[in-house]
């Protein structure tokens, strides 16, 4: 292989060869970087939320004046609502899932804070809870009507029947390869509620938390005079039920306030929202990045090309076939990109380094370095493509002429 | 003799439009992508009080969990608001010249005498000197006084929005409004008032909306009412009153201090410690003693407001723009040596080096000033692409991707000297090149 004659011939001329390895060496940093960036991302986002998101909304209603009685309104809304066309539960409930807004406490498997201890979201929720949040039991049941307890402010905060629901997640962390069902657990006074139902899975409020996925329901309404009410409809009905139950709730009822509707995916957008603007960001550089990168190898290679026609002619008369010709440029191109390539494998750790110490993201994993030198290698080749072709077919004459 | 090379460098232009277009387009691209992120970052850099930075201080002191740190991530950090009782221990010192304790609540706002749709609405508890403190502007009227914060007296200053809604926009003080079911008098109404970030209170987001409305602190114990904002407990305490909550070890109260003299920083910080200590005595505060005084922009530091991954993305904008720049040398260099012959008889003729250089960078001047408004344009209208979509989804977004003169002029700045950069080298280069060789080919 004529590499030592390539590579003098770069050497000759070298700072576009230069000028083009560095770019390279630094799109590989960017890329790497921010393709890892991404993907973290995208994966944080696309996580299952275990709710029927997509045909579920919430309202928070808020109660004012001396004769308003919170538990008669809950009641009376509830029934009501769930007999809208369309809905196909709806419960109350003080914080919703996805919102960011939520109350957390913790857990532990024995009594007088011992064995296994472990944060939870919690919710209050009423006998329709598992239907309207669209998630599933694994085992156990849901709530039934007398387990409900209607809360005033100086109530307990534990449930009064002692029961809850909490998700499997939650559970196989207090009692590890255990069935969790029917099991007693302890808050921090060692009072006791039982796990009578396990979700399959389920998220809580706070999508950055690393406990997302721990969440308990517990049979309790209020305490008033604020509350949110979750409604599910039916698929592709959501829009009408949620015009449906506004204008029942604001006739219901006049000293109290409607809050604003929110779909459950728009407080999962909302909550993603930097997340989703990053993605985009980085998206779009990356592409542009890439892009450039190749705009680059194609001009230094088509200007190497044009300033050697006389080069290739005499090659090409004196016996070199066209192959030849094209196998010369390739490995000229590739040459040049590798050399950007390594500066660029330095660049990329020294990059994910910074970003992982300074600004405390991620530690760059080296699959994405692997997959940034092949990519950039086949992108590299790709873009010299044309201009080696075009090499190939410099006509022999060529060397007789001046150009 | 520029106008001439101007001349040249259109001329030049229309040779390879192809190529200048890409050289105008790879530094646009790289100051858009620049300009996007650096707005944000700087939105978020932004100190709205800068004149007060070394006045105001927040405390934070750490009394939280002996097993684990507040933050486990960064165990240095305090806690970033306080409990009930030592929030108002430190407001209690007689060393600041101002001072406020506050925290957010919620509840229904309506008018008993006139029309208005009834509301809930978040009100800021805090003390008299919040509006001197943070300088809030006036539209009508003003704060309240020492007797009201005492009593407490039912006083209410509204913002401009809920004046709007509660009076349309009318002069309201003397009038009442019904909150809480109780009569509160109005006082004073803000005038359009929004610092971003929201450095007093950045505990549900760094540019969360101002409050509707702002009442005398002690209202809200009278009113038993727990925060709207974030509330966080460490301890195992049976918490089944009012009165218990605010002895309980649940941190979500706020203490702001304006200290005018190094002396008080001093003396407050003594303070600070002191206090600690003695409580220590009395088996509170089990974590070693970690108390900090934070001015303006060490309280949005220590609160992380510009946040670790805007701060990537403008390495990575600035990356990119290196790239974008490296690209156009090459273009530049590529360019300028294919015309190498012309040059070469320029030189013949009488041109010197100087001449030759000039030239060529004023050819990736022009380059550079175009690539440098598109790339304004572009970013501007990726700026503005970027809010329409945030806002759909947060209304208060508008204010992470503002607008704002100084990003432009620091964008502008940079697009000119990246482009006179880019053209140094490869007009060098092309004034260096021997005449002989290129005109014995022709």
């Amino acid at each position: 292989m004529e590499i030592r004659p390539i590579f003098s011939a770069l050497l000759r001329n070298s700072a576009g060869a230069i000028l083009v390895s560095l770019q390279i060496a630094i799109t590989l940093a960017i890329v790497v970087n921010a393709v890892f960036l991404v993907k973290q991302r995208v994966d944080t986002v696309s996580r299952r939320t275990g709710m029927d998101e997509q045909n579920m909304f919430s309202v928070r209603v808020t109660g004012f004046g001396k004769d308003f009685n919170f538990e008669a309104m809950v009641r009376e809304d509830m029934a009501m609502l769930r007999r809208i066309p369309g809905v196909v539960a709806a419960t109350p409930t003080p914080q919703v899932p996805l919102s960011g807004s939520g109350s957390s406490t913790q857990f532990f498997s024995e009594p007088n804070e011992k064995g296994n201890k472990e944060p939870v979201a919690y919710y209050g929720a009423d006998e329709q809870a598992i239907e309207a949040l669209g998630t599933t039991l694994a085992s156990g049941q849901g709530f039934s009507p007398e387990d409900i307890e209607y809360r005033d402010k100086d109530s307990p905060a534990l449930p009064k029947s002692g029961k809850v629901i909490v998700t499997q997640e939650f559970a196989s962390k207090l009692f590890p390869n255990q069935n969790p069902l029917g099991k007693t657990i302890y808050d921090n006074l060692s009072q006791p509620v039982t796990i009578v139902g396990v979700i399959d899975h389920m998220q809580g409020s706070w999508v950055s938390w690393k406990k997302l996925g721990h969440v308990m329901l517990q049979p309790q309404v209020g305490p008033g005079p604020s509350t949110q009410y979750i409604v599910r409809a039916r698929p592709g009905e959501m829009d009408r039920v949620m015009s449906d139950v506004e204008v029942a709730l604001k006739k219901a009822y006049n000293n109290r306030v409607v809050g604003k509707f929110h779909t459950l995916a728009d407080m999962k957008r909302r909550s993603y929202a930097s997340d989703t603007m990053i993605v985009v960001i980085l998206g779009v550089v990356t592409a542009l990045v890439v892009i450039f990168s190749a705009l680059g190898i194609f001009g230094l290679a088509t200007f190497n090309v044009n300033t050697r026609i006389r080069q290739i002619g005499t090659r090409r008369a004196i016996g070199a076939r066209k192959l030849d010709i094209v196998r010369y440029f390739m490995v000229e191109n590739w040459m040049v990109t590798s050399t950007g390539v390594v500066v660029g494998c330095i660049l990329a750790l020294v990059g994910g380094y910074i970003l992982s110490t300074q600004y405390g993201l991620d530690r760059l994993d080296l699959y994405y370095l692997v997959g940034g030198i092949a990519g950039l290698w086949v992108v590299g080749q790709l873009a010299a493509w044309q201009p080696s072709r075009k090499a190939a077919k410099v006509s022999p004459a060529m060397a007789t002429r001046n150009v | 003799m520029f106008g001439y090379y101007l001349r040249l460098a259109l001329a030049s232009f229309r040779r390879n439009p192809g190529l200048t277009a890409l050289m105008v387009m790879a530094i646009a691209l790289g100051i858009a992508v620049c300009l996007i992120t650096l707005t944000g970052y700087r939105a978020a850099g932004n100190n709205p009080i800068a004149h007060k930075n070394d006045v105001l201080y927040a405390p934070a002191i750490d009394g939280w969990d002996p097993d684990q740190p507040y933050d486990k991530d960064k165990p240095w950090r305090q806690p970033d608001l306080l409990t009930y009782r030592d929030a108002q221990a430190l407001v209690a010192s007689d060393i600041p010249d101002r001072k406020v304790i506050m925290y957010k609540v919620a509840d229904v706002i309506s008018r008993e005498d006139g029309d208005m749709e009834p509301e809930t609405i978040i009100v800021r508890a805090t003390t008299r000197d919040f509006f001197a403190m943070f300088e809030t502007p006036f539209q009508y009227g003003g704060g309240w006084d020492e007797k009201a914060d005492l009593g407490p007296e039912p006083v209410i200053v509204l913002s401009k929005a809920t004046n709007e809604k509660a009076f349309k926009g009318a002069n309201s003080v003397g009038k009442s409004v019904r909150w809480h079911d109780r009569d509160f008098r109005v006082v004073g109404v803000l005038a359009e008032w929004q610092p971003a970030p929201k450095f007093y209170d950045v505990s549900n987001g760094a540019f969360e909306d101002v409050e509707d409305a702002f009442i005398p602190f002690a209202f809200g114990k009278q009113f038993e009412m727990g925060a709207a904002g974030n509330t966080n407990c460490w301890k195992t305490e049976t918490i089944d009153s009012f009165e218990r909550f605010t002895q309980s070890e649940c941190i979500w109260q706020e203490v702001w201090v304006e200290l005018r003299s190094p002396d008080k920083v001093r003396a407050y910080r003594e303070f600070l410690d002191n206090y600690v200590t003695a409580q220590k005595k009395l088996g509170r505060f089990p974590r070693p003693l970690n108390n900090a005084l934070y001015n303006v922009e060490g309280w949005l530091k220590f609160n992380d407001v510009v946040g670790d991954d805007r701060k990537a993305m403008v390495l990575l904008a600035f990356a990119f723009l290196a790239v974008c720049l490296i690209n156009t040398v090459g273009l530049l260099l590529a360019k300028f040596l294919n015309a190498a012959p012309v040059a070469g008889v320029r030189r013949a003729l009488g041109a010197s080096r100087r001449d030759i250089f000039w030239q060529h960078l004023v050819e990736a001047g022009v380059v550079s000033v175009a690539g440098g408004i598109a790339g304004v344009l572009l970013g501007l209208a990726g700026l503005w692409a970027l809010r329409t979509w945030y806002t759909k989804v947060i209304e208060e977004f508008g204010r992470v991707l503002p607008f704002e003169a100084g990003s432009l002029v620091l964008a502008i700045v940079i697009s000119l000297a990246a482009g006179l950069l880019a053209g140094m080298y490869p007009a060098w280069r092309i004034g260096r090149a021997p005449p002989a060789s290129y005109l014995k080919a022709q």
